[in-house]
């Protein structure tokens, strides 16, 4: 049995498995039904000025039969006030004093603003703070949220606002709403952050209704932007995560967010160097009780691996992860098919010959039986054959061992660079 | 001609110029590929200088490998 307890900053969480600030940690009453349901911690709903929110407040993108692949939601902060907020947590974390709460906050960028949130929560036990710069509607049109998270000169004053006044440790949620993200995790972890969480929501517009033209959601027929989540945007998350924490300049712990359904996305998020783990849609979806499977499929994935603790596999495919110009242009892989398992369906010669490089072939074999074959030497190793098979197992992607050695782009370039003229061609 | 077998002529030509003992003088890429200029090597009784236009991703690949752990 692993050891699935992590330390998140100096927050302690009996499991790495934390619902995101968001509808579901709105209330006391959820965020308790959340622990008894075994999540490991919580990011309470982010407090502030209580708002009001409208209606028809989120939509969602299913794709092929399956729902919920992607997830919009127009829903702003906090609507209750904070008194209301501050009890609920109170009575929580002493009904539950070992699992982690977390109060995400959001204030106008203004020093007494967060000396005055951060002194009134801290108060009432909460084991630490998410910042909110990254809510990329509503708030951002008021200079909150995304409108601070994109100025890497506002996220990091403001953390150093916070960090000036709380004695619990300050997680700082990064919106992906921006060129780089390592810009603004920089500033956060020079204001003092002790840990960084990412991502926030992607903006977004669902959808048009083509009968009445409007937008999806829409309110009384209009619409406006809102954040994006769920399933389809793991990769864009995953890949922010991979870029922090492969960034020397941001040398805290990272709290992963985006998309995470199960414990697989989970493990691929922490060796990408994720502490931790946060989920919302997948808990809007399915309900608290997904928790279960989460922990029991990490604790049996870490078993096989021989793994003892949790806090192990944090960050193991990060010297993994390079840049473009770093890696070996002469590595070689080629689609190979196997005619046992393959169904005939051509999907492979389809994509291969209309969208890439024209290199598989249908032919007739001695007996006038259809197969595919790859011609390996035009082949150039892209996956999309692989990706378009419906068959598991069908086709193959092969290492061919070079002759040549190994070259990057850099390599070449910073080669050939001795050689390099301003002539024309003859 | 296939790909594959663009980048074999043109592999086949560097190689012939540098069996010959030529050597790389300058290159220059643009949008019309690398253009590589080789000259007779030494002791050679004729200065010659050649250019090669090369325009597979595997010659532009090749050239460089050469360079970098042959010469």
């Amino acid at each position: 049995m692993a050891d699935l307890r992590i330390n998140l900053a100096g927050i302690k969480s009996p499991n790495p498995f934390w619902l995101a600030s968001a509808p579901p940690t709105n209330s006391g009453y959820q965020v308790q039904r959340a622990f008894e349901a075994g999540w490991g911690g919580a990011v309470w709903k982010t407090l502030g000025d209580p708002i009001i929110n409208t209606t028809s407040r989120f939509a969602a993108a299913s794709f092929n039969g399956k729902k919920v692949a992607g997830f919009n939601n127009i829903e702003l902060i906090t609507d209750r006030p904070l008194e209301v907020n501050l009890k609920e947590i109170y009575e929580t974390k002493k009904r539950f004093p070992d699992h982690a709460i977390i109060a995400s906050i959001m204030v106008e960028p203004k020093q007494e603003k967060w000396h005055e949130i951060v002194k009134r929560v801290e108060d009432v036990g909460v084991d630490g703070f998410e910042l909110n710069f990254g809510c990329p509607h509503g708030m951002a049109e008021r200079g909150m949220g995304a409108a601070s998270g994109q100025v890497p000169e506002l996220v990091e004053k403001q953390t150093y606002w916070a960090k000036e006044v709380a004695k619990t440790p300050v997680i700082v949620k990064l919106t992906p709403n921006i060129t780089d993200i390592t810009v603004t995790a920089e500033a956060a972890v020079r204001g003092g952050a002790d840990a960084v969480s990412m991502i926030n929501t992607i903006n977004s517009l669902m959808g048009v209704d083509l009968d009445s033209w409007n937008t999806v959601p829409n309110v009384a027929g209009k619409g406006a932007h809102g954040g994006y989540c769920g399933p389809a945007v793991k990769p864009i998350a995953l890949n922010m995560v991979g870029e922090c924490a492969r960034n020397p300049l941001i040398n805290v712990p990272i709290s992963g967010i985006g998309g995470i359904s199960n414990w697989k996305d989970a493990a691929e998020f922490i060796l990408m160097g994720s502490t931790g783990v946060q989920v919302c849609t997948a808990a809007m979806h399915h309900g608290f009780s997904i928790v279960e499977d989460m922990i029991d499929g990490l604790n049996n994935y870490l078993d096989e691996k021989g793994i003892v603790s949790v806090m192990d596999l944090v960050g193991k495919s990060v010297p993994k992860y390079s840049n473009w110009g770093d890696l070996d242009l002469n590595h070689k892989v080629v689609a190979r098919i196997n005619n046992d398992t393959c169904i005939n369906c051509n999907k492979c010669h389809i994509s291969c010959e209309d969208t890439s490089h024209q290199c598989i072939e249908m032919l007739v074999d001695a007996n006038g039986k259809s197969y595919l074959k790859v011609r390996e030497e035009d082949c150039v190793g892209c996956n999309l054959c692989s990706i378009v098979c419906p068959v598991d197992g069908a086709i193959d992607m092969v290492e061919i061992k070079q002759a040549l050695p190994s070259m990057t782009w850099n390599q070449r370039q910073s080669r050939i660079a001795s050689f390099m003229t301003e002539k024309v061609a003859k | 001609m296939s790909e594959y077998e663009t980048y074999m002529e043109e592999k086949n030509r560097i190689d012939s110029y540098f069996d010959k003992g030529y050597q790389v003088i300058s290159i220059f890429e643009n949008l019309s590929g690398t253009f590589v200029d080789f000259v007779t090597g030494e002791g050679a009784s004729e200065r010659e200088v050649v250019q090669l236009q090369l325009i597979t991703a595997e010659a532009r690949k090749y050239i460089a490998t050469k360079l970098l752990f042959v010469s």
